[in-house]
């Protein structure tokens, strides 16, 4: 897929030196292989829309950027549910499909499933291609 | 400027650590490949 991740919270430098030292090196072998930037005082996760002002904290939020530099998804939720990892690759892969071939992707749309072309000639038809269930 | 889908990513630099070393990084320097920035609520902390 080639994708860069950037972690981010507002922790320091030199604590997230210690986590990735002392726990992470256990949950995964050598460490995990992205940066792990510091956002003290949550100056970027106010951009972002993330900032917990009370807490003092960024919450969970992951943006998804293509090549040129655009924001096509986000995800945003408070710290005591995780991510979905599948979800996510799902829709790295729906928008580098997206975006390789101009065709689109349905609800429920994995990796060899139909995609649609828009267009005048798909006015009204959609149900001959796309059934509920696929959605799931 | 505020992140919103379908506009252009805010930029900014952070400190960061990779490597085992401290760095500076700029979001804007990865433009051209796809990016996951993910903001957790903290180190040591549980999920």
């Amino acid at each position: 897929m080639g994708v860069e991740v950037l972690a981010i919270s507002t922790d320091s430098r030199f604590t997230h030196k210690v986590w990735q030292e002392q726990e992470l090196t256990k949950m995964v072998p050598n460490g995990v292989p992205y940066p792990m930037l510091s956002d003290g005082g949550g100056r970027v996760g106010t951009i972002y829309g993330v900032y917990d002002e009370d807490a003092g904290v960024d919450i969970r939020g992951r943006f998804l950027i293509d090549p040129d530099f655009v924001i096509r998804a986000m995800e945003v939720l408070t710290p005591e549910v995780g991510r979905n990892v599948q979800e996510l690759i799902r829709q790295v892969k729906a928008f580098q499909h997206v975006r390789e071939t101009g065709e689109v992707t349905p609800s429920g749309w994995q990796p060899g499933k139909p995609t649609l072309t828009p267009g005048p000639e798909l006015v009204g038809k959609v149900w001959e291609i796309w059934k509920p269930e696929m959605a799931f | 400027m505020l992140a919103r889908v379908g506009k252009p990513a805010p930029d900014f630099e952070l400190s960061a650590y990779l490597d085992g070393g401290f760095k500076n990084i700029r979001l804007s320097t990865y433009k051209g490949k796809w990016i996951i920035v993910c903001f957790y609520p903290g180190d040591f902390t549980f999920v």
